[in-house]
């Protein structure tokens, strides 16, 4: 679609704050929430994109990427209702499971190595597996899911094939919305919630989609993989401090030596082949 | 046309007027806080504290019969902004002395402002010890600093838990590095071996590959600077990956406030914390304020809405005392400043190369039961510490 968003954070926040409602005042799980925090914000992003950022597009101007500006304010638009709605005091979701973890050692006695498995981790990790695979499945194997690969190769092409490019747009923002929406819902019982917790989270999913390359959604995931184990490792080898480093050291390394991301390495080697 | 400004020229006269003719009854004072952003929690505890200050004051005359007039000003604890406030305030509002800000970046700035311009400067909450270090002759200090936060709680490592090492985690700020080297010294000087010292970036998500590498060190205490959301984090992957010790300590900010146990539930039990101020201690004036808070706001303030609350009457205590509500003649009153406040007895010293620094006892607290109850020094403590601890699987 060649639309950069950088209020994606902000969009997470956003179902966060959903979230953070159902359960405090209608003691519904966070993970249940997906089920409205999702298309509430499937319902943001199409309204988002019909009326801010398709206008925008439309418009001729002397910046060519004057859209990635409109989400810079779009991001901090929602930030301050958040602050004016929510106050800015820290926000948690104090589920029963929060530090529930299993222990290898809890059903063998005399395990070697001691092992734990975090139950929200391991939820919001299965459950992101989920989604992500059938968003995969939706993008390669419907009808809609061909049209926006279409319209996200070529915008004229698609429009010749019949595709309502329009309407593609608008839908594929909505997902964009509904899927970040998810994430928020999975994040919160491990985190907490302030209006300003967008912008560090933009910051990564900038950095990975760079790394997997601009509008690919297996490099999404294996520049995700890369980046997550790429920072443990900083932050278990060289120290925590110096995960922020590492995590940009390799932004600047693939904008340099891979500046079309790993997919495009991908694509040159099935072509040496 | 013309009528139309005229009118306008003679309300703005009028205006002008009404406003000197009140600014001979009240005393204006503008404080600037973080009222955004992440220190915004303390900022609006330390804004309502200075409110109940001053009605109260108000109540009882004001200040040399001037009504305190208090009002805001919000740096969203950005140095830059704070800078920019207290600029304008010494310079165009000819305020005679600057009270206020929280975090110590901010601190430092306001206070070179204020030295530059001669005008006093008292720190409330700010913990990093160079704000006091630095010959400033108009920066004054009620609160302890960091290299003094935790002397209750070293007293309390070194005569209670006895251990052999120590872990200090603690985030990368002024206020994390200055509270780690602190430790780190006060340590060495106990006989405690620190086996890692580490710092984190603030606002992480995943502590596990730091916990992980504390895990494998097993110190006998595990000493953590953070602020509050960092330090139930902290303390629920602690518990999560069943990271071992006999004492968790935590040092003051994050794991003071109620918060704290809010947040990280059972995972908070049994960590003790250096404290300034506990509204369960025995002190003159602590309870009093503590449950006027509660009944207003739902809930008990930390040492941070106490010292806001005790700067207001240190203030009042220089001002009737100063000759000259000159900022020099109100400096000299602050030097001279001896009084007993709800949050701790003040008066300022130089001493160990500290200028205009207020030397006050600290205590420590632990959580038992889901609660900070105040357990040392024993003069002021209103329980018993928990100690030895129990294990993380033993807890189950």
């Amino acid at each position: 679609m060649k639309i950069i968003n950088l209020a994606h954070g902000e969009l997470m926040m956003v179902a966060m704050y959903i979230a953070y409602v159902l359960f405090s005042s209608f003691h519904i799980d966070p993970y249940l929430s997906i089920l409205i925090a999702a298309p509430a914000l499937f319902g943001l992003g199409v309204l988002l994109q019909k009326y801010l950022i398709n206008p925008v597009l439309k418009v001729e101007a002397i910046i060519p990427e004057n859209q990635v500006i409109l989400t810079v304010g779009i991001g901090m638009v929602l930030a301050n209702i958040a602050t004016i709605i929510f106050s800015s005091d820290y926000k948690t979701t104090p589920v029963e499971y929060a530090t529930k973890a299993w222990y290898l050692s809890d059903y063998w006695r005399e395990s070697p190595i001691e092992l734990s498995l975090s139950m929200p981790w391991s939820v919001s990790f299965c459950v992101a597996l989920v989604i992500t695979a059938s968003l995969w499945f939706f993008l390669t194997k419907t009808d809609m899911g061909k049209s926006i690969r279409a319209t996200a190769q070529d915008k004229d092409a698609a429009l010749l094939m019949g595709v309502n490019v329009e309407r593609m747009r608008v839908f594929t923002f909505g997902l964009g919305s509904a899927l970040v929406g998810s994430a928020g819902c999975l994040f919160i019982p491990i985190y907490y919630l302030y209006p300003d917790l967008g912008g560090q989270f933009t910051l990564i999913a900038f950095v990975i989609t760079i790394l997997g390359g601009l509008g690919s959604t297996v490099g999404a995931i294996v520049g995700g993989l890369i980046l997550g184990v790429f920072e443990s490792l900083t932050a278990t080898y060289a120290g925590m401090g110096w995960a922020p480093v590492g995590r940009f050291m390799i932004f600047v390394a693939a904008l340099i030596f891979v500046p079309g991301g790993i997919m495009s390495l991908f694509k040159k080697w099935k072509l040496g082949k | 046309m013309k009528r139309l400004t005229l009118i306008i020229l003679i309300a703005f006269a009028l205006s002008l007027s009404a406003s000197t003719l009140f600014a001979a009854e009240t005393f204006d004072l503008v404080i600037p806080l973080p009222l955004t952003g992440k220190q915004a929690k303390f900022g609006e505890m330390m804004k309502r504290s200075y409110e109940i200050a001053a009605e109260e004051i108000n109540a009882k005359g004001g200040i040399k019969k001037k009504k305190l007039n208090l009002s805001f000003e919000d740096s969203g604890a950005k140095p830059e902004t704070a800078r920019a406030i207290v600029e304008k305030l010494i310079d165009t509002k000819k305020q005679p002395l600057i009270v206020g800000e929280y975090t110590s970046s901010c601190a430092k700035a306001v206070a070179a402002v204020a030295e530059e311009r001669k005008t006093p400067y008292l720190v409330v909450a700010s913990a990093d010890d160079d704000i006091t270090r630095q010959d400033y002759k108009y920066v004054f200090r009620q609160n302890a600093v960091n290299a003094h936060y935790a002397d209750g709680l070293v007293s309390f490592i070194k005569n209670v838990a006895k251990p052999k090492t120590m872990a200090i985690l603690y985030e990368s700020s002024a206020f994390g590095n200055s509270g780690a080297d602190a430790m780190e010294k006060d340590a060495q000087k106990i006989g405690v071996k620190v086996v890692l010292k580490e710092k984190y970036e603030a606002g992480s998500v995943d502590f596990k590959p730091l916990l992980s590498k504390v895990k494998a060190a097993r110190p006998d205490v595990i000493y953590m600077v953070s602020y509050v959301m960092d330090a139930s984090l902290l303390m629920k992957q602690i518990k999560e990956l069943r990271v071992d010790a006999k004492l968790f300590a935590g040092g003051a900010a994050g794991f003071a406030i109620p918060e704290f146990i809010d947040n990280a539930k059972d995972a908070a039990e049994n960590v003790v914390t250096a404290s300034l101020w506990c509204f369960k201690m025995k002190l003159p004036g602590a309870k009093e304020y503590a449950e006027k808070y509660k009944k207003l706001y739902g809930d008990y303030p930390s040492y941070h809405g106490a010292s806001a609350y005790s700067a207001l009457y240190v203030v009042k205590d220089a001002l009737d005392r100063a000759k000259s509500w000159t900022p020099d003649g109100i400096r000299d009153a602050l030097k001279a400043t001896n009084i007993s406040t709800a949050f701790a007895a003040i008066k300022f010293e130089n001493k160990e190369g500290y200028q205009n620094q207020n030397f006050m006892d600290t205590i420590v607290m632990q959580v038992v039961k889901g609660e900070h109850e105040c357990v040392y020094p024993d003069n002021v403590a209103n329980q018993k510490y928990v100690f030895p601890i129990p294990t993380w699987r033993e807890r189950r």
